[in-house]
């Protein structure tokens, strides 16, 4: 009796396992994995035209080396949202469309700016299959059209490619290191400004005269035959609305002064201060996290800002030898520290008057201020960051000056 | 009609009885008679029972003893005992004894001679390879011990390879493989029991044990165990595993066999129990834990940075063996999301063109795997380096270029093949390959979510599972004084306690402490 109960019991359980089991199986290769998302403004009311991104598995690899496939398919079309256009895809698409492999999430800068455009980011939340640590990128111009251009020439496949160029171009401080998660995350706290990577295909032939660290995408000249695709600077949300673009320089101000962007390998340049012709290479290394002090009084307050930085200088084209000149290397520091600081000043300033809110993530920092969340919350962060006192100094330290710290006597070798 | 039909089949299926059946009732009387005065008598009874002349080998010399003037035969079985040492310390003393008071056991010159006055006991020895002695006019017969069964020597381990440890493994006869031990351990605590355990076929199994740190009531219990058998024939330590173990049908084994006399002795100084019997090329250890089947010999042997080492890998590889095929399937079927999106991408290149989903993939290929490591095993030596060839360019060259399999299901299941392969355990390399498959039964219908439920069950199965009273996973959980030699061993010099699981006598290992 007991042993067939036993027994029935077994069979139950494993009728249970076989028949529940298996539902969501998916094979893999029964799959078309979607690796960019794009969103442009659609010619109907409340909808907007979607990108897809379909990377092709069998491109490059060494199974299949011998196929003709192309490595991606493209298609752009009309959708209510991120879900039912899965469904509008397979029109054409063979295979079931999934966001399982989604990296990078595009919106043209026009559908950016559009106030319906929080309404549809936020199906990206809802999606069980979208990562939140996708990119987050703004273009120029239409996403259709930036994905139909940018055409990689040594990578194989465009997901290696964004996943480089982005990674590289994260490291260097030139575009902010913005994801999905962190996207909906400031703009939920509704306190701070969010960033989104900005890109574009559309190169500016006309010559800017700017410094390289006052460029935005675009705007860099680079000849020869390559990729049309620039990432360059950043584009400035503001409650879900994009209100404004940084430029290489305030991205790389940004992420100094926001302790939670982070850049790894930044090479930058400042005038010399001993010869006006010349500008110095130096690398700046941000070991320590900023001083942030910060004075909060009935209704205003101050903030005092000290970044320790660290700075190799690599080229040292007015021949001063700063390695043996300890009065020089003091010029040097106070001139950097000056003209760092200013920038910096400026900066913020400008976030104060014109975006009139700030991305460098303070709210946070200041919330220890406030004995209870009402009372933060009726501070009311993002309205009265304009009023603030905000004064940033940098404090600048050496590190080496380049592999050989010498430069020989110029006098000496020229005579 | 029916009636017809019926009877017609039974008819059929009745069984013909060609071979009527026969009782044995008179042989089993006359073997409890005692020995007879009349040497004709005991002659004919025994020619009787040993079925001579039909009997080849058993036989039968007869002989005069001069001086005391009196007839005497002898009677043994010639292929199981050495028939030389009969002709120089039985029949020529015999027959050229010219003392007219002398005993006849100071006539003989062999090393053992004992009496018995029963057919049945004399009958006894005779089958172990005695000679036995009957002089006319005695009512006891003379049994002179001189047995030479027939073996092979001392050879080299062939499961249980090491590197640096001794190269002796046991062979078939229980007296080597005892010699074997007391050269390891040269003390008077070593114990070497012997009881009866079959009842036809009389099998003796040695108890070996060190007395003075042996619990006694792990002892006594498997005394007990070993008093309840009730078998005709018990005819080796394999079959006699299977008999006492405690739980028959579980997949993990609990009584460790291994070829290696080091080891053994090892487990005896640490407090565990030996079994040895006649006909095993095998020790038993009892009881045994999850971390002996674990543990290789040579982790003793190499130095304690070599050791933990290969206790890593062994470690890595168990674990790759349960999980990678799993993990392959349930990730290629419900987890998409979690493979690097390069990786994923080859993935599902490499399927693109394969018939089958991976599920079906995966298990086909582990089952060819298993086949050829089966068919391996068994196919005669000749034959065995085709079998490779073939099993390895059919099964994985060919399979992926005709589109059958994917190249990465090939990885796959080579690297778990290979890493079961680590494990050394006979008994526990077919456990863990078995969890294997149920491991990939329940990837393929409920994802890693399934895995992991199987293997929580299975977690909580191997701590409910005992040894002999020992917690499986002894000394690890349930903690216990022990030197921990778990997953890593520690250095030698400061392996201090015996197993406390074992309740030893003597916990500590160093003399001076104790």
């Amino acid at each position: 009796m007991k042993k067939r109960r036993c027994k029935l019991l077994s069979i139950i359980l494993l009728l249970l396992v076989l028949l529940s089991g298996c539902w969501d199986q998916k094979q893999v290769d029964k799959r078309a994995y979607v690796y960019a998302v794009g969103m442009d403004m659609a010619d109907e009311e409340n909808k907007f035209n979607i990108t897809y991104l379909i990377v092709n598995p069998e491109y490059g690899s060494q199974v299949s080396s011998n196929t003709n496939e192309s490595p991606q398919e493209l298609i752009t079309f009309e959708t209510n949202d991120l879900m039912t256009s899965k469904n509008i895809a397979n029109v054409v698409i063979a295979k079931e469309i999934t966001y399982d492999l989604l990296r990078v999430v595009i919106v043209s800068e026009k559908l950016a700016k559009d106030k319906r455009f929080i309404r549809w980011m936020y199906d990206a939340t809802k999606d069980r299959e979208i990562r939140r640590d996708s990119y987050f990128i703004v273009t120029k111009e239409n996403v259709s059209t930036f994905l139909k251009v940018n055409k990689p020439k040594l990578e194989t496949r465009l997901d290696q490619y964004f996943e480089l160029i982005l990674k590289r171009g994260i490291d260097n401080g030139m575009i902010p290191d913005m994801d999905l998660h962190r996207f909906f995350n400031i703009t939920e706290a509704d306190a701070d400004l969010a960033l989104g990577i900005y890109g574009t295909t559309q190169g500016n032939n006309e010559d800017t005269g700017k410094v390289e660290d006052q460029l935005l995408a675009g705007e860099l000249k680079i000849k020869g035959e390559t990729n049309a695709t620039q990432f360059l600077g950043s584009a400035l949300f503001k409650e879900g609305q994009m209100i404004g673009k940084l430029n290489a320089e305030e991205t790389r101000i940004t992420i100094l002064l926001n302790d939670t962007l982070e850049m790894s390998d930044v090479l930058t340049t400042y005038p010399d201060p001993f010869d006006k012709d010349f500008r110095i290479a130096a690398r700046l290394i941000k070991k320590q996290k900023n001083k942030v002090n910060m004075k909060i009084k009935n209704g205003s307050g101050e903030i005092n800002v000290t970044i320790p930085l660290i700075i190799e200088i690599l080229s040292d084209h007015s021949m001063v030898n700063y390695g043996r000149n300890a009065e020089k290397r003091k010029e040097l520091k106070k001139k950097i520290e000056d003209n760092l600081s200013a920038k910096i000043n400026d900066f913020v300033k400008k976030t104060q008057e014109e975006y009139k809110g700030e991305p460098f993530g303070w709210s946070l920092l200041s919330r220890r201020h406030f004995k209870t969340l009402s009372e933060y919350e009726k501070f009311d962060w993002m309205k009265t960051y304009p009023t603030m006192k905000v004064n940033v100094k940098v404090d600048v330290r050496f590190g080496e000056f380049g592999k050989q710290g010498e430069v020989p006597n110029l006098k000496r070798v020229r005579d | 009609m029916l009636k017809n039909l019926v009877s017609f089949i039974s008819d059929k299926f009745k069984i013909k009885n060609d071979y009527p059946e026969q009782l044995s009732t008179d042989d089993i009387k006359l073997k409890e008679q005692n020995i007879d005065t009349s040497l004709k008598k005991n002659i004919e009874t025994f020619e009787r029972i040993y079925f001579i002349p039909d009997n080849t080998d058993v036989k039968i010399r007869h002989l005069f003893i001069p001086g005391i003037n009196k007839k005497a035969a002898i009677i043994y079985i010639s292929s199981i005992m050495d028939t030389k040492i009969i002709e120089e310390t039985v029949i020529r003393p015999l027959q050229n004894n010219q003392h007219t008071t002398i005993e006849i056991t100071n006539i003989i010159s062999a090393e053992s001679v004992s009496t018995a006055e029963k057919i049945k006991d004399a009958l006894k020895e005779i089958n172990k390879g005695s000679c036995a002695l009957f002089i006319d006019g005695e009512d006891q017969v003379y049994l002179i011990g001189a047995a030479n069964f027939q073996g092979r020597s001392i050879e080299k381990p062939e499961n249980e390879v090491s590197l640096l440890g001794p190269k002796e493994a046991f062979n078939e006869k229980a007296m080597t493989n005892i010699s074997l031990i007391r050269k390891k351990i040269k003390n008077e605590n070593l114990i070497i029991e012997a009881t009866t355990i079959s009842k036809r076929s009389k099998d003796e199994l040695y108890i070996v044990y060190v007395k003075d740190l042996v619990n006694e009531e792990l002892l006594k219990n498997i005394k007990d165990r070993l008093n309840t058998i009730d078998m005709d024939i018990i005819q080796n330590l394999s079959i006699l595993e299977q008999i006492i173990e405690e739980r028959p049908k579980s997949i993990f084994p609990t009584i460790l066999n291994t070829e290696r006399p080091d080891r053994a002795a090892y487990f005896l100084e640490d407090g565990f129990i030996v079994l040895i019997m006649e006909n095993s090329p095998s020790a038993l250890i009892l009881p045994a834990t999850f971390w002996s089947f674990f543990h290789s010999a040579d982790d003793r042997y190499q130095r304690f940075l070599y050791a933990n080492f290969t206790r890593v890998i062994r470690g890595s590889a168990l674990f790759i063996t349960i999980f990678i095929s799993a993990i392959y399937v349930s990730v290629t079927n419900y987890h998409a999301e979690m493979v690097p999106s390069d990786l994923l991408l080859a993935i599902s290149a490499t399927r693109e063109k394969v018939p089958f989903p991976t599920f079906i993939e995966v298990l086909m290929m582990e089952s060819a795997f298993e086949l050829i490591r089966e068919a391996g095993l068994r196919v005669p030596n000749p034959i065995g380096p085709t079998i490779g060839i073939v099993g390895a360019l059919i099964l994985g060259q060919a399979a992926v270029q005709a589109n059958i399999v994917s190249p990465i299901v090939v990885i796959v299941v080579a690297l778990s093949g290979l890493s079961s392969f680590a494990i050394g355990d006979i008994s526990m390399n077919f456990a863990i390959r078995i969890i294997r498959f149920g491991m990939i039964i329940a990837g393929g219908v409920l994802g890693i979510y399934g895995m992991a439920a199987i293997f929580t069950i299975g977690l909580f199965y191997v701590v409910s599972i005992k040894s002999f009273g020992v917690p499986y996973l002894a000394p690890m959980t349930p903690k216990y004084i022990s030197s921990n030699d778990t997953i890593f061993r520690k250095l030698t010099k400061n392996e201090r306690f015996r197993p406390g699981y074992l309740k030893p006598k003597d916990v500590t290992k160093k003399a001076g402490d104790s």
